[in-house]
């Protein structure tokens, strides 16, 4: 992997070819024993997640904050949270990480603050102070009332009264995180210095948290407007000239046609989270079908050439199919949501080991489709090693766990206490740390660490897996998801030997293409896929490189063994062992 | 293209010879061996390919009474275009080599050209399996000809109601691309190829096979709880079954005299059956006739699909497709155009889900089948429930079903018996291994006390909601 060498990059799309990693820095590791992960822990672990394989470390927000919403609540944008470290522990591991080729990006929450932010300490103190009007303020609460209330659970409705101030402040979430107010310049200015303060610091982008409810509009339901994108082509203006080659992650979890517009036409956000895909990837597999997964494919929009999808099987957040979307367009949602385990188990967070009930099979076939398919996949700690989960923590702090590194104490996370812990780490006979370690995977190569390596060295010798066309190959057999990654356009200067048909199918004998073919279902599976237009070129089968027969001018014949998968170079000609 | 520019032609006599024992190896002949009788009623040249390369040839034959249609290439021995299909060589005269043209690629695109007046074009053509009537080929993944062998008097139902359903707005039809014609006969009928879809058979074994797989490793289930639940997708295709007959009438209009005739011709019809069947059945039937001949209204008649069943719908991306309006193979052009009760594709559609779930009880040899039957009941029970209530759901379908509801119950019942008494007779003559399903379907139908059978779906009680937050898989 050769180093990131800061802004000097010239690989300005390397969002598009990347493999994120998501880590909570309280669960990493502890590099100091308090019982909490903090940044010096991380970079300890840089050697790991390097030999891993991944380009980009997420990190959860790790600004100061009362952590009332596992620091989404942000208290201060300047400095970091104490038991993670400094300002300059962060600006050390962006050093570290460069060195190794790995890029880092953090959570920004550009929405709203905590209440015990000294912005709006002294907002609520009354209305002429200086940041009066930094956020949304209102004499009732009947304003705005045609925006969704978000956290129904928790929440009655968006405005929460202010007795100090005697007005009501308006929250999009919970009512201890009120929300900017863009429309005052300052605000919108200041938080542009949040961004380049970070960006200086080294960062190489942010994940943006609940961008589409930036701006509040009379009549609207206060998502997804015009002056939120405006300003989000501001920010996007305000990065791509000062410091080109860092990359904005919306979140914005919403209906495909409507994320699309934060990519604004190539001007706004160079990523964006595919939020539908997810369920669908483990209902196809329940379904044993494919038209989940090419149902949502033929429905998602084309998205600007210089962006891409983040795409993931699961994250520290709980995600409810409700958040996908609530409204009748999608018909499969009427489908979906009615399912007792997609509602139990996918509305409340659940690692992906414990979703499909620790099948390695099933785990393997979801990440070679995250692997596959259009889009950079996002990685969550610990599914690298299919760490469980434990529910009776609650809904969020379930996924939360410490990393397992070893069979040692505390799973290797932590010299602390045990009761010292920020959370207990998992200790069942099953997914427990004793069961469960990097440290054992490591030294097994059969083990789910090293697969995982594997196909990421695989995915990363195929940039097309990033940035190339997508096409379904059709099969008669519902089971099997059959498509075609290929480039775009033709390399140039490619081996063009070897008997190709000629014509436009030369193309892809220049370029890369990979065929990818899925069995979705728990029984093996037949498929015929047409596949004549390859004709006369060879698949060759990537982990192993075994060359499979030649596609002729029948449909081609494979056979897949239950939740089997095959990623398949095509190649013009193969060197055969005679060196033919 | 109509009446186009053919260069007739004169087929080598020791071609016209060679092509009766090709046809005897045809799956779309309709004779046994050899025809005693043939003789070439047209026969033209409708392509050449450039260098000499070879020739595309196209005749009608008439055997036995029947008139089908050739396309043959005519090519010199040296090449392989035949490589991989001797079942395809009609004869080697000489230096030449005549085949069936459907399998040679390059001959397929210049079929296409022709058939399209040059209006399609496509890189790349394969051919999709043979059917009993038609050749299927498909261009580019893009278009599907079927190339009629088999050649009707009259026009092809397939393309009219095709194109007529189209033209409603109905959208759930693979559109009309090209239609070949000629002196009044459909050649070929070209449609949008559906890519990536599944028929509707294959995707209820696929529900079938997990729920069985599940019934059988664990305490039972209900297939609303199994991982491949399909009543959702029948659902669907129940409403997109109730908009192809609101289509159809549309484009076909309503026989203001409904019924009528038709109904008790079925009637008897299914009488004079059931008496040849085992004496128990045949006393069975009874009870059943008697209530079929008291219905005073069998509703109204419109052009149906005919031939409905899961292997005619197909599962895409977009939702579900209906194909094939062909109506049944054995039955004349006119019975097939002949409106009839929307019930009678309601009918082939409940009885192809009982079908499927028999079938896949058949693959699980290993299984004890009376062990899986509660299993198999309790798909179709809730699949049934589910296409009905999807067909119920679309708007307008009410005015197409009689008007007493316990007729409508009757009628359908009656045309499950009627199918039934089909399939039975078919797997007979063909696949008598396949005879126990029709069978045990009989055995059902026609012992089962009338009210119940006839309360059936079409009248369901409420279903329990599917997601039962209490209960796990």
């Amino acid at each position: 992997m050769a180093p990131v060498s800061g802004t000097a990059s010239q690989d300005v799309r390397w969002y598009q070819r990347a493999v994120f990693y998501e880590v909570l820095v309280r669960g990493f590791y502890d590099s100091n024993n308090d019982g909490s992960g903090d940044i010096p822990g991380l970079m300890n672990k840089l050697d790991y997640l390097q030999w891993l394989g991944i380009d980009c470390i997420w990190l959860l927000p790790f600004y100061q904050s009362p952590l009332r919403d596992g620091g989404y609540d942000i208290s201060d944008y300047w400095t970091v949270l104490p038991e993670y470290g400094q300002v300059a522990d962060v600006a050390q591991l962006v050093d570290d990480a460069h060195r190794r080729g790995i890029r880092v990006i953090v959570d920004l929450v550009m929405n709203h603050t905590s209440d015990q932010h000294p912005w709006f300490r002294e907002s609520r103190q009354d209305r002429v102070n200086p940041k009066a009007d930094w956020y949304v303020w209102n004499d009732d609460n009947q304003r705005y009332r045609e925006a969704r209330i978000i956290f129904v659970d928790t929440e009655k409705s968006n405005w929460a009264w202010d007795p100090r101030r005697g007005q009501y402040y308006w929250h999009r979430f919970f009512s201890h995180q009120p929300d900017l107010n863009y429309d005052n310049p300052e605000v919108a200015d200041t938080m542009l210095d949040v961004v380049r303060y970070w960006l200086d610091v080294g960062l190489d982008g942010f994940r943006l948290d609940a961008v589409p409810y930036m701006f509040e509009r009379d009549g609207t339901e206060g998502e997804n407007l015009p002056e939120t994108h405006a300003y989000l082509k501001r920010l996007r203006k305000e990065v791509d000239s000062l410091y080109p080659g860092k990359v904005l992650l919306a979140e914005a979890n919403q209906w495909p046609e409507d994320v699309v517009e934060y990519f604004g036409g190539g001007e706004e956000c160079h990523m964006c989270f595919d939020f539908p895909l997810m369920p669908r990837m483990f209902m196809a597999v329940r379904r044993e079908q494919r038209f989940p997964i090419t149902e949502i494919l033929a429905r998602t929009p084309a998205i600007p050439e210089s962006c891409s999808w983040g795409i993931f099987l699961r994250n520290h957040d709980e995600l409810t199919l409700e958040m996908v979307t609530d409204e009748e367009r999608d018909y499969m949602w009427s489908e979906y949501a009615k399912d007792p385990r997609m509602k139990r188990n996918i509305g409340i967070g659940r690692r992906l080991a414990t979703l499909v009930d620790n099948d390695r099979r099933v785990a393997e076939l979801l990440h070679s489709l995250l692997f596959s398919l259009p889009g950079s996949p996002v990685l969550y700690y610990g599914d690298e090693i299919g760490m469980g989960d434990n529910i009776y923590l609650g809904d969020r702090d379930g996924v939360r766990t410490p990393m397992q590194w070893a069979p040692d104490r505390n799973g290797g996370f932590s010299r602390a206490d045990f009761a010292q812990l920020y959370l207990p780490p998992l200790m069942d006979p099953v997914y427990g740390y004793q069961a469960v370690n990097v440290e054992a995977q490591m030294r097994n190569p059969s083990s789910l660490l090293h697969w995982m390596r594997s196909m990421l060295e695989v995915r990363r010798a195929h940039p097309i897996f990033g940035t190339g066309s997508m096409e379904v190959v059709s099969t008669d057999n519902p089971s099997v998801l059959a498509y075609v990654r290929a480039s775009a356009a033709p390399v140039p200067g490619g081996d063009g030997a070897g008997g190709a048909a000629g014509g436009p199918d030369q193309a892809a004998a220049h370029g890369d293409c990979v065929l990818c073919v899925s069995n979705l279902s728990r029984f093996a599976q037949p498929a015929q896929l047409p596949l004549q237009r390859w004709e006369g070129m060879t698949p060759v089968e990537l982990l192993g490189r075994i060359p499979f027969p030649p596609i002729g001018d029948l449909p081609y014949f494979i056979t897949l063994p239950p939740y089997g998968f095959y990623w398949f170079g095509l190649v013009a000609r193969h060197p055969s062992s005679t060196g033919g | 293209m109509e009446k186009g520019p053919l260069d007739r032609l004169e087929l080598p006599a020791e071609l016209v010879d060679a092509i009766g024992p090709y046809l005897a190896r045809q799956r779309w002949y309709a004779g046994e061996g050899p025809p005693a009788t043939m003789h070439i009623v047209e026969a033209g040249l409708l392509a050449e390919l450039p260098n000499r390369a070879g020739r595309l040839l196209w005749a009608v034959v008439e055997a036995e009474g029947a008139d089908y249609q050739l396309v043959m290439a005519d090519r010199p021995v040296a090449g392989d275009n035949l490589r991989g299909h001797d079942e395809a060589l009609i004869a080697g005269l000489g230096d030449r080599v005549f085949y069936d043209a459907t399998v040679d690629s390059e001959m397929a695109l210049a079929l296409l050209h022709v058939a399209s007046g040059g209006a399609e074009r496509a890189e790349r053509a394969r051919p999709l399996g043979v059917e009993q009537s038609n050749t299927s080929l498909v261009y580019d993944d893009r278009l599907i000809l079927k190339l009629f062998r088999r050649l009707s008097v009259g026009l092809n139902p397939d393309a009219d109601v095709t194109a007529a359903l189209a033209a409603t707005g109905f959208s759930h039809v693979a559109l009309p691309l090209l239609r070949w014609q000629r002196d009044g006969r459909d050649l070929a009928f070209g449609q949008q190829y559906l890519a990536g879809g599944t028929d509707g058979w294959a995707l209820a074994l696929t529900s079938l096979r997990d729920y069985y797989g599940a019934a059988s490793s664990q305490a039972p289930v209900h297939p609303a709880l199994s991982g491949g639940d399909f009543a959702a997708e029948v659902c669907r295709l129940g409403q997109v079954t109730g908009e192809m007959h609101l289509a159809m009438a549309e484009a076909f209009g309503v026989s203001e005299q409904g019924l009528g005739d038709q109904w008790r011709a079925l009637v008897a019809s299914i009488g004079s059956r059931t008496r040849h069947l085992v004496p128990e059945l045949a006393a069975g039937a009874e009870p059943l006739l008697e209530r079929l001949r008291g219905v005073q209204d069998p509703g109204p008649a419109v052009r149906a699909h005919g031939d409905y069943h899961l292997g005619q719908v197909m599962r895409t991306d977009l939702g579900w497709y209906v194909l094939d309006f062909e109506g049944e193979p054995s039955r004349s052009l006119e019975e097939r155009q002949r409106h009839t009760s929307v019930l009678k594709d309601v009918a082939g559609m409940l009885r192809s889900l009982y079908y499927a779930s028999q079938f896949a009880v058949g693959e699980r040899a290993e299984s004890d089948p009376e062990l899986l039957q509660p299993f198999a009941q309790a798909w179709e029970d809730r699949n049934r429930a589910a296409f009905v209530r999807g067909y119920k759901d679309c708007k307008g379908t009410e005015d197409l079903l009689p008007a007493a509801p316990d007729d409508r119950g009757a009628v359908r019942v009656a045309f499950e018996v009627d199918k039934a008494l089909y399939e039975l007779a078919y797997e007979q003559a063909f696949r008598p291994d396949w005879a126990r399903i029709p069978r045990a379907a009989l055995r059902r139908l026609l012992t089962a006390p009338v009210a119940e059978l006839i309360a059936g779906p079409l009248e369901p009680p409420e279903l329990p909601e599917a997601a039962d937050e209490d209960r796990e898989v």
